[in-house]
């Protein structure tokens, strides 16, 4: 099985983000690591070729700045065999359709080397922006299936069969190979990097694509973006509530009831 | 600031520290009121070969400097203290065998970490604890044998070791000269553990007295030769201080850094205590002692690497690391108030784990005997 990882590098969801003096979100600062819907589709894909048990290989891409070496390099040592990075400033601002082209362009260079791949993976969103159409995006320029927010694979006689997550549960669907599979939260957690394999993986080498890949450079970067954000907006501050105490909790409790009766909360 | 460490140890420090955020720190709250030794935890840690740091590469262990696996043994000890104790005592079971064992012998000790194992070192005995000599464990030449007898306690990782270090005297009448050191697997007929330690601290760790009892094993288990065993014990203790210094740091870092936080939260007098220069002047006092015991602790473990000799500075480097550790914890929760005498918070138990550090692996009293033995001229 010849398995394809796309992986977006973006800041640490757990610290929180403020609008910049630029009124963009100030993210410099704040440590970048592996969106985690794509650690999911990575740790799913490990997952799977280990049940295989066969010479199934993984890539990872990621379409970023060079400092996204360093996501790469913790990807290979989590399952990932081979890592490559597409990077040039003509894909800056990219949107996620842009960014569909140059995965696109990648895959057929690598491919001349690879073989097609049978899977695609992809997080279902990646958590700064959480847009969620990349790989949606991306099954519509490599014109295959796309089967979104899988939560478990498989493959049998040539077809992928995958569990979707839904609103209401599940459902199983069944696709042709290739396919875009995009990765929501599976319920186990991605593995840690063994520190032997975390030392091996710092030495692999990460080959990287600029624009020359491209078939169609004005696709990509700001000038093909069609979505542009136009501003962006802090979430408003919670203000201070309103601090209830009377002489008995029962009064407070009625006062309170009152007070919400008083600004419609209560009918 | 932190120990100077290579670039590939900066990496791993952040999967460490992921990797003690998610499992340890929080998890390690509800074992420290149940006393139990948590095996999920150490088998995640397995897994990820946390256990294995201290292994030469030859045998299997990953080839960092001293100084590299110091910080993540930090970087764990911030998160648990008796977790990092439990990972150093398998380093501490290791080391006879790495100092005076032959190749066999390490093969051996080393696959078995390797593979996921626990090692312990059992040299205490209830009536031979600063005073070793006093120890009554015997190991009788029987033929190609030799039979242990004796009992052992305050023993780490005692009752859940795959191979023990034993020592014993196989001639009472030389008193140190007559200690022997013997490689044991668990599993020997007649080696058992005994009573488990209800401790105060470092309450993930196993503390438990080892039994032998007409224990035979083949005379290729000695360790060195005959009488060799009080010199092993005291060059393994050499090295296992300074990584004890390493521990009692990672509370200290620990504890400073609760204290900030709760001083940036807790408002008195209309501001943020942490304000107050009072509170800026203890934070700045921690911050003192943490930053040079680390340095003493790199110093030791620098020697180490070296080859050179560190009797002296890891006897330092325990003595002062863990001292300023009860120090730090101890103003941890005076600096938290009441909050920091409750349960609910995270400073009295590190006040707990702290103790620990200068009483075992040699007694700050012990430790300064060593480190004057060393000062002053003979």
């Amino acid at each position: 099985m010849n398995i394809l990882v796309c992986i977006k590098q973006v800041p640490d969801d757990s610290v929180e983000v403020g609008i910049g003096a630029d009124g963009k979100p100030a993210i410099d600062s704040i440590t970048k690591v592996v969106n985690a819907f794509d650690t999911y589709a990575l740790e799913m894909a490990a997952r799977y070729k280990e049940a295989l048990g066969d010479d199934s290989e993984i890539t990872v891409l990621c379409v970023g700045p060079d400092e996204a070496k360093n996501s790469l390099k913790n990807c290979l040592a989590v399952g990932g065999n081979t890592a490559y990075l597409a990077s040039d400033a003509a894909f800056s601002g990219s949107d996620p359709s842009g960014v569909a082209v140059i995965i696109k362009d990648a895959i057929a260079k690598l491919e001349e080397d690879k073989g097609a791949f049978d899977l695609i993976f992809t997080g279902k969103e990646a958590t700064d922006a959480a847009l969620g159409q990349t790989g949606i995006y991306l099954a519509e320029q490599l014109n295959t299936g796309v089967i979104t927010n899988v939560i478990a694979i498989d493959v049998k006689d040539g077809k992928a069969v995958a569990k979707q997550e839904t609103d209401e549960g599940y459902r199983m669907v069944e696709s042709d190979t290739p396919v875009v599979l995009t990765v929501s939260k599976p319920d186990y957690d991605p593995r840690y990097p063994t520190i032997k394999n975390k030392m091996a993986a710092r030495k692999k080498p990460i080959e990287g694509f600029d624009a020359s890949i491209l078939a169609d450079p004005s696709l990509v970067g700001d000038a093909g973006a069609k979505v542009v954000a136009i501003k962006t907006y802090e979430p408003p501050k919670k203000e201070a509530g309103v601090k209830v105490q009377e002489e008995s909790d029962e009064d407070s409790a009625l006062k309170a009831i009152g007070m919400m009766v008083e600004a419609k909360v209560l009918g | 600031m932190a120990y100077l460490i290579s670039d590939e140890a900066k990496d791993l420090l952040q999967d460490v520290h992921e990797f003690c955020e998610n499992e340890v720190k929080e998890q390690c709250k509800e074992y420290d009121k149940s006393g139990e030794w948590p095996k999920e935890i150490y088998d995640k840690a397995i897994e990820m070969q946390l256990h294995s740091l201290e292994i030469p590469e030859e045998y299997g262990g990953p080839g960092l400097s001293r100084v590299d696996i110091a910080a993540l043994i930090e970087e764990m000890a911030r998160a648990d203290a008796g977790f990092a104790t439990t990972i150093s005592a398998s380093g501490l079971g290791t080391k006879p065998v790495l100092i005076a064992g032959n190749e066999e012998q390490k093969k051996h000790v080393c696959e078995v970490i390797v593979n996921g194992g626990f090692g312990a070192f059992a040299l205490t005995e209830p009536g031979a604890g600063s005073d070793p000599a006093a120890g009554t464990t015997t190991a009788k030449k029987d033929g190609d044998s030799y039979v242990l007898n004796g009992r052992k306690c305050f023993i780490t990782n005692g009752g859940i070791a795959d191979f023990y270090c034993v020592t014993a005297l196989t001639d009472k009448s030389k008193g140190v000269k007559g200690m022997s050191i013997f490689l044991i697997d668990a599993g020997t007929p007649g080696l058992s553990s005994g009573h488990e330690e209800d401790k105060m601290g470092i309450r993930t760790s196993n503390t438990a007295d080892v039994v032998l009892e007409d224990v035979r094993v083949p005379a290729e288990n000695l360790l060195g030769n005959e009488g060799d065993g009080f010199k092993i014990a005291m060059q393994t203790l050499d090295q296992a201080r300074a990584w004890m210094g390493v521990v009692s740091t990672g509370i200290s870092q620990r504890a400073m850094d609760e204290s900030i936080a709760y001083c940036k939260e807790r408002v008195q007098f209309g501001k943020p205590v942490i304000k107050f220069q009072a509170m800026q002047f203890k934070i700045a006092d921690m911050a003192i002692k943490i930053e040079t015991s680390r340095q003493m602790n790199a110093y030791a473990l620098n020697l180490m690497d070296m080859g050179k000799r560190h009797s002296k500075e890891a006897a330092i480097a325990k003595c002062y690391a863990s001292d300023k550790a009860m120090e730090i914890a101890t103003e941890a929760v005076q600096m938290f108030g009441g909050y920091g005498y409750s349960r609910e918070y995270p400073v009295e138990k590190l006040m707990r784990d702290a103790k620990i550090f200068q009483i075992f692996e040699g007694s700050n009293e012990i430790q300064r005997i060593v480190i004057a033995n060393n000062t002053i001229p003979r």
